[in-house]
């Protein structure tokens, strides 16, 4: 089993995937690109590290992957999101939120 | 299944994740140019950016993988870590359901090798074997007549049937293997053209016999059997080729048979055309055993009816050898050697490990439906949760999976101890020498099937059961002050009655057999088995036509013998106890009577009845002049006298034993005077009533097979060298055959099947009696403990522990008698089925009856009272806070 620290890793990058993919469909140096400009570069990750994650994304039939050109005539893999995706985004993004309220709650009246 | 079209394409999938994760890197690089920078430092900032495309690549392809893998080896986990947290639970499954499959595997085993492929042979199943039966004695033995064919007949069946296309014959023949310094006796058979063709069995060494060897003036062959080569010839491959001195003939050994071979129980093979020449044995012309080979689309049943068309045909010409109404059974090899009786044992035991088998299920079931009672919350708060009933039906199947997954592997772990014992513990000649008993993949696919049978039918039910929780029901904790729901519980109670019936079941036949087999260990025998050493001579038909000429063999043996320290006393006979030889017709003189009378008759020397210490009532034995003389006088045993003679003093009269005429070398007169009574023994075997019988000197004739019966002061297996040494010098062309303790025969033939038979049901039924302890045990324990709220309640309300004692017992009880009674019930529905198995005891025997309530009675109630003892330790103010 890994580690907590990485299940947790793992488990955010996921749903930052699925929601910079939301968008449209996306090949992966362009979810890279995205990440990286909406976090302002917080996240200080070898690039590589987001195409497993894809891959299990895809596997997992939250994303659905498509050969296609892009604007500038080269062949590369794009990923959409599939209806199962979209679910598991609202489930995490719920999840997500409700967690972080609660730690809010926490932080803010445990004092 | 995407990724299973990905394995048949790996090259392409490898090709795109490449281009992938390149097009990335490719796309930096233009990236990074763009904004200015040279196109070395552009590749060498993306490059490191992206970190090793190698390691990408790889979790890339774990990624895929590890989903799969995950969702399964979460639910194994799950399963493992449930059945783990209750590891008592899961022993108790696992070795309930072991014990069943192991036990059913072993038997299986033997049924398969014993019943179904005993023998190495091509084609066994469409060998058949043909007996004649006498119409008008159905009743005895199935009216069996005879099975072996004298040589013109079998000719006629060969050359006039169209349904076989092979068709074989064998007949035993003594033989004496003279080494130069010692002679050793060899069961020997002739067997006829395409005897090795037919059995399509492949020689260890050398070949088998050849149709050349057949032809007249052929130099004389022999092909030996493994077991022989490896004890007679010290398993040496040189002997091959050697020339050998068989009766006198010198024949060259052409070859050894692979250890399975055994054909006719012969230790070797002889060829021989009986075309060409006539088998005698002693004065008689030998009779030979038949194997045909079915063709193509023949029936067994058209193969008889043809059959019995020839034999209507033939019959008038060998008026002698058939009944006035016959006929001409054809059946299966297979089933022919294997005998009826061993066959209905090995149902008998297939059928109580099946009851074992079951009780092994319903033991699981009954755990598996208690704790899925328990596990109702569990449950209920995983469906709340957003569980799937799907998934948690997967999930408990998953769990009996691994159980049953257990069970099957442990279990044919006990099926191999098992095949071990049974095979060491298989009675002698109850299968044929060919017949190995071993754990083959038919018996394992048995097991295996058996474990997934058994999952389906214990699994799928508690899973469903388990699913259809009420969610609301058992979050608010209702359902578990009650037990569970109501109809749960019944199911559980039903489950346990029938446990306890079908246990009582297998434990009344335990019961059974065991009456049965005391009552054969404790026939009396009417003579002393102790320190008697037995075996066959058979002497040379040429030179041992005559009663003087036997007389001539027997006479120096006997004395030296007799000066041999060690040995009390020897005789010839023609039969040794418990059989008293052959059956014939006798006459009383100046007395009428209907229908036949008829006396075994055996052939003995003066020292018979001391040697087996059968006393006599009246009168007295053979002295040495009448034997050396061959006097007409007899011994009469009781029965004898009860029912042929009046009252009255029975010595000096006559007895014609009209028997004697059918002998080759007939006795003319055959009027004999009674010079004694010999007390009844045992001359039918063991399970038959005393016949009349006759004791005459076995001087009288020069026929019949001759054996020693001998009193030995201390281990009559030691003396066996010195017997056949001495037989030796008396006359070189003569051995001693077979020669063993009689108890090792008395084993063999009387004690050891029963004996087999009750050790394997007492073992079934000891190993059930377990199960059910088990089962009563768990279900009390759980009901009980589910109480304990109750329980604590009416403690506080000032129940005496005794009350809560009897409250608990009593609703053990509630299971234990139901099944009790309907356990008799079916076991004296089914005990008529096992009457076949039984001897001298009835199928409703009363003492095994009461005997076995009163165990299962006992044990039941031992099983409620350790759950009702801790129940009446409860503190209410425990009990109360239990929740």
């Amino acid at each position: 089993m890994p580690t907590d620290k990485n299940e947790l890793h793992r488990g955010t990058l996921d749903m930052l995937i699925l929601k910079v993919v939301a968008a449209g469909p996306l090949h992966g140096y362009a979810i890279a690109q995205r990440l990286q400009q909406i976090s302002k570069d917080y996240f200080q990750v070898p690039q590589g590290s987001l195409y497993p994650a894809l891959h299990r994304l895809e596997e997992r039939e939250w994303l659905d992957a498509e050969w296609k050109d892009t604007s500038t005539g080269r062949e590369a893999k794009f990923y959409k999101l599939t209806t199962k995706g979209k679910k598991q985004l609202q489930a995490e993004v719920l999840g997500w939120e409700r967690l972080s309220d609660a730690i809010s709650l926490i932080l803010r009246t445990a004092d | 299944m995407r990724w299973l079209r990905r394995l048949g394409h790996k090259p392409l999938v490898e090709k795109r994740l490449d281009s992938e994760l390149h097009f990335h890197i490719e796309e930096q690089i233009a990236e990074y140019i763009a904004r200015g920078l040279s196109p070395d430092d552009a590749r060498r900032r993306a490059n490191v950016e992206f970190g090793g495309v190698e390691r990408f690549k790889e979790e890339c392809r774990e990624a895929r993988w590890e989903n799969r893998l995950e969702l399964w080896l979460h639910d194994v986990q799950f399963a493992l870590r449930g059945l783990c947290k209750n590891l008592r639970f899961t022993i108790a499954a696992v070795l309930a359901l072991a014990l069943g499959i192991g036990a059913s595997t072993a038997i299986f085993s033997v049924i398969y090798n014993a019943l179904v492929a005993p023998f190495p042979y091509k084609d066994q199943g469409r060998l058949i074997t043909m007996r004649i039966r006498d119409l008008d004695q159905l009743g005895h033995d199935d009216g069996d007549f005879r099975g072996l064919l004298s040589y013109p007949e079998l000719r006629d069946y060969m050359e006039q049937n169209r349904v076989f296309d092979g068709f074989i014959a064998n007949c035993e023949i003594d033989v004496v293997y003279d080494s130069g310094e010692n002679n050793t006796f060899l069961a020997a058979n002739y067997v006829t053209p395409g005897t090795f063709e037919l059995f399509g069995v492949a020689p260890l060494i050398g070949r088998g016999l050849e149709p050349a060897d057949y032809q007249p003036g052929a130099p004389p062959v022999f092909v030996l059997r493994y077991a022989t080569w490896i004890n007679q010839f010290g398993s040496d491959p040189n002997v091959v080729g050697k020339t050998f001195s068989l009766n006198g003939v010198r024949r060259t050994l052409v070859g050894v048979m692979p250890p399975r071979f055994a054909w006719g129980g012969a230790d070797l093979y002889m060829p021989r055309d009986p075309e060409t020449v006539n088998v005698m044995r002693g004065a008689y012309p030998q009779y030979w055993g038949a194997v045909a080979h079915l063709k193509p689309g023949v029936s067994i049943e058209e193969a008889e009816a043809e059959i019995n068309v020839i034999a209507a045909r033939i019959a008038p010409n060998y008026r002698e050898d058939y009944p006035t109404h016959f006929h001409v059974s054809v059946d299966s090899f297979v089933h022919a050697v294997v005998g009826r009786g061993f066959r209905r044992t090995l149902f008998v035991l297939f059928a109580a490990v099946g009851l074992l088998l079951l009780i092994g299920c319903a033991n699981v079931a009954s755990l598996l439906l208690a704790r899925a009672t328990t596990r109702g919350r569990e449950f209920a708060v995983r469906a709340a949760l957003g569980a799937s009933r799907a998934r948690l039906i997967r999930q408990l199947l998953l769990e009996s999976l691994l159980l049953a997954l257990g069970g099957a592997v442990i279990g044919v772990l006990f099926a191999w101890a098992g095949i071990l014992v049974l095979s060491s513990a298989m009675p002698p000649f109850t299968i044929p020498s060919e017949t190995v008993i071993e754990m083959n993949g038919w018996v394992l696919l048995f097991g295996i099937s058996l474990a997934i049978v058994t999952v389906v039918i214990f699994g799928l039910f508690p899973a469903v059961q388990a699913s259809r929780v009420d969610v609301q029901d058992a979050l608010r904790g209702a359902g578990k002050g009650l037990g569970g729901t109501v109809a749960k519980s019944r199911l559980r109670n039903a489950v346990i009655v029938a446990e306890v019936a079908l246990s009582l079941i297998l434990l009344f036949m335990a019961g059974l057999f065991m009456r049965s087999f005391v009552a054969i260990e404790n026939v009396p025998l009417g003579w002393q088995p102790d320190h008697i050493l037995i075996g066959r001579v058979p002497l040379p038909s040429q030179r041992y036509k005559t009663g003087p000429q036997i007389v001539s063999f027997f006479d120096p043996l006997i004395h030296a013998l007799k000066s041999t320290p060690g040995i009390e006393a020897a005789s010839p006979t023609s039969t040794t106890p418990p059989y008293g030889g052959w059956s014939g017709n006798i006459e009383i003189p100046g007395k009428t009577h209907t229908g036949e009378w008829e006396s075994l008759i055996q052939l003995v020397g003066e020292d018979y009845f001391s040697i087996v210490r059968q006393p006599l009532v009246s009168g007295r034995s053979f002295n040495e002049a009448e034997v050396a003389t061959a006097r007409k006088v007899v011994v009469i045993n009781q029965t004898f006298q009860r029912r042929f003679l009046d009252a009255g003093d029975p010595l000096g009269r006559t007895v014609i034993l009209d028997a004697l005429k059918k002998l080759p070398d007939a006795v003319t007169d055959r009027s004999f005077q009674i010079i004694g009574v010999a007390a009844d023994a045992m001359n039918m075997g063991l399970e038959r009533p005393t016949e009349p019988e006759a004791w005459i000197p076995y001087s009288v004739s020069g026929s019949l097979m001759r054996r020693l019966i001998i009193r030995t002061a201390s281990d009559p297996g030691s003396m066996n060298a010195t017997v056949r040494k001495a037989v030796w010098s008396v006359d070189p062309t003569v051995a001693f055959a077979e020669g063993a303790p009689i108890t090792v025969g008395l084993y063999i033939f009387s004690y050891a099947q029963p004996r087999l038979g009750f050790f394997l049901v007492a073992t079934f039924a000891a190993i059930g009696l377990l199960l059910v302890t088990l089962g009563v045990y768990s279900v009390i324990a759980y009901s009980t403990s589910r109480r304990t709220h109750e329980i604590g309640i009416r403690v506080a309300l000032g129940a005496a522990p005794s009350d809560v004692l009897k409250m608990v017992l009593k609703s053990g009880l509630a299971l234990v008698v139901p099944g009790i009674i309907l356990g008799i019930l079916v076991s004296f529905a089914l005990s008529r089925a096992v009457v076949s198995q039984l001897w001298g005891v009835s199928p409703y025997d009363p003492f095994a009856a009461v005997s076995v309530v009163l165990l299962i009675l006992s044990i039941g109630l031992l099983a409620c009272w350790v759950p009702a003892r801790r129940a009446t330790r409860v503190s209410p103010v425990t009990a109360l806070h239990y929740e």
